[in-house]
C-alpha cells in the first residue's frame, strides 16, 4: 500500500507541558487505523490538527506530492480530509439537509447532491429519516447520519473521535458495522477509540499515543 | 379622574384615525425601521467576527461595544448636532431637523445593541457548529452563514431589542430631529412635548401604540422561536 499523506513534525504542547512530539508517521491509502493512548494523552488534539481545526505551527504533510503546512489548512486537505466530533452536531434543517450540507458547500450540482444524499443515506441505514428533525435521533442515529454527511464527500482520509462512545447495544454495533466498509471503498479511516470492538476489527493497525510518541503497531 | 378621562379621549383619538396622530407614528416606525436596516448589517458581521476570532485588543472591543449600550442618547445627538449643524464636517449634508438626521442617530443607537446582542448569541453557540460546517469544506462565508442561522433566534432577538431601544429613545430624536410637526415629530417626541403642554390624550395615545408596537414584536420572536423545534430546510 502506498501512504496516503505523510505527517511531519506533529507538535503539541500547553505552556511548558508537552503532550507530544511525533517526529514523522504514514497514514496508507484505505487503511484502517485505531488510535489509542490513556485519557489525556492527545489523541483528540492529534485527530483535530490533522483535520485543520487545531493550530499546528511547525507541522506538515505529504499529500499527493507535494509538501503542505497544516497551519494555515490548505484547501487540498479540505477536500479530502474529513472529521467528525465525538458528539456530532446536526444543523437545525432536516436530516436530509444535514448530508447535503457539504456537497452544497462544495458547490455540486443541486441536481446531482439527491442522488448522491440517497446512496450514503441508504450506506448508513438512515434513509428513512430524511425529513426528521436532527434534533429528535437517538445517538447512534446522530453517529450515522454524522457518517453519512461525511462518507457523500467522498473524502480519502476520515478522523472519526470516538465513534461508538456513549452508545451500546444494537447502536453501537451498527456504527461498528460501517467502519469497515468505508477501509473497503479505499478510504483512511483514522479513529480515536477505547472501544475493545473496533480496536480488534480485522485488518485494523494501530497507534498508540504514550508518553508523548505515537507508536504505529 | 383626569387620567380616565386622558385614557378614553385617547382611545378616540386613535380610533377616529386622526391624521397629525398617524402621521407622528408613521415618522417613528420609518426612520426606526430604516436606522435598524442600515444598523443591522455591520453589526452583525461585527459581532459575528468579534465572537468567532482571537485577535490582540479583543477584550477591549468587547469592553467597548458593551459599553456603547449605556451610552445616554442625548449624548449621542449632541454629538450628532454638532456634525450636522451648518458649520459642522457634515453639515453640508442639511439632515439637521430633517429625517435623515434622524435615521442617522437611530443607526447609531441601535447599532451596539444589535452588535452585543449578536456577539452574546453566536459566543453563546456550541464551537462545533463551525467546525462542522469548516471541515465538511464550507467556506469562511459559507460557515458565518451557517452559525448566524444556528444563532438566528439570539439575533432576532438582537433586531427586536435594537427596535425597542431606537423606538422609545428620545433625546437624539429631539435634539436632531428637532420635533419639527408633521416633518420629524416621533412618537417620543411627541409625547414630551404633549405633557409638557398639559395635553394628556395624545401622549396617552400615543404611548399605547408604543406599547402595542412592542409587544407586536417580542410576539413575532415568541412565534418564530416556537418554530425552532421544526426542521427548516429540506431536500
Amino acid at each position: 500500500m502506498s501512504a496516503l499523506l505523510t505527517v511531519h513534525g506533529l507538535r503539541k504542547s500547553y505552556g511548558e507541558r508537552l503532550l507530544f512530539d511525533v517526529t514523522r508517521f504514514d497514514i496508507e491509502q484505505g487503511a484502517a487505523y485505531v488510535l489509542t493512548g490513556a485519557n489525556g494523552t492527545g489523541k483528540s488534539t492529534l485527530l483535530r490538527m490533522l483535520g485543520g481545526l487545531e493550530r499546528c505551527d511547525a507541522c506538515s504533510v505529504e499529500f499527493e506530492g507535494s509538501r503542505l503546512p497544516l497551519y494555515p489548512y490548505p484547501g487540498q486537505l479540505r477536500r479530502a480530509i474529513v472529521y467528525v466530533h465525538q458528539h456530532p452536531i446536526m444543523f437545525s434543517t432536516s436530516v436530509g439537509h444535514n448530508i447535503a450540507y457539504g456537497l452544497l458547500a462544495r458547490g455540486v450540482d443541486r441536481r446531482q447532491v439527491r442522488g448522491l444524499v440517497d446512496a450514503a443515506m441508504a450506506w448508513a441505514g438512515v434513509l428513512h429519516l430524511r425529513d426528521n428533525d436532527p434534533a429528535r435521533l437517538s445517538g447512534g442515529e446522530k453517529q450515522r447520519v454524522a457518517l453519512a454527511r461525511a462518507r457523500v464527500l467522498q473524502p480519502r482520509l476520515l478522523l472519526l473521535d470516538e465513534p461508538t462512545a456513549n452508545l451500546d447495544g444494537a447502536a453501537r454495533e451498527q456504527v461498528i458495522d460501517l467502519i469497515p466498509t468505508l477501509a473497503g471503498q479505499g478510504v483512511s479511516v483514522v479513529m480515536a477509540c477505547h472501544d475493545r470492538d473496533l480496536i480488534n476489527l480485522p485488518g485494523v493497525r494501530r497507534l498508540k499515543l504514550r508518553d508523548g510518541q505515537l507508536e504505529v503497531r | 379622574m383626569a387620567l380616565l378621562d386622558a385614557t378614553s379621549h385617547a382611545f378616540a383619538l386613535l380610533f377616529s384615525g386622526d391624521p397629525a396622530l398617524w402621521h407622528i407614528v408613521w415618522v417613528s416606525i420609518k426612520t426606526s425601521l430604516l436606522g435598524l436596516m442600515l444598523a443591522t448589517p455591520p453589526a452583525v458581521l461585527l459581532g459575528y467576527l468579534i465572537a468567532m476570532h482571537r485577535f490582540p485588543g479583543r477584550r477591549i472591543a468587547v469592553w467597548l461595544a458593551q459599553a456603547a449600550l449605556s451610552l445616554p442618547t442625548v449624548l449621542i445627538g449632541l454629538l450628532l448636532y454638532l456634525m450636522l449643524s451648518r458649520r459642522g464636517p457634515l453639515g453640508g449634508l442639511e439632515w439637521l431637523f430633517a429625517q435623515p438626521g434622524i435615521v442617522l442617530g437611530q443607526l447609531i443607537i441601535g447599532l451596539p445593541v444589535l452588535l452585543a446582542f449578536t456577539l452574546a448569541a453566536v459566543q453563546a453557540l456550541d464551537p462545533r457548529y463551525a467546525e462542522t460546517a469548516l471541515a465538511h469544506g464550507a467556506s469562511r462565508v459559507r460557515v458565518m452563514f451557517t452559525v448566524l442561522h444556528e444563532a438566528r433566534y439570539g439575533v432576532m432577538a438582537a433586531v427586536i431589542s435594537g427596535f425597542g431601544r431606537v423606538i422609545s429613545e428620545v433625546g437624539c430624536a429631539l435634539m436632531v430631529g428637532g420635533n419639527i410637526e408633521g416633518e420629524t415629530r416621533t412618537i417620543t417626541t411627541a409625547i414630551a412635548l404633549e405633557t409638557s403642554k398639559g395635553e394628556f390624550a395624545q401622549g396617552i395615545a400615543l404611548g399605547i401604540v408604543l406599547v402595542t408596537l412592542a409587544l407586536l414584536m417580542n410576539g413575532v420572536l415568541v412565534l418564530l422561536q416556537g418554530e425552532a423545534h421544526n426542521p427548516g430546510a429540506r431536500l
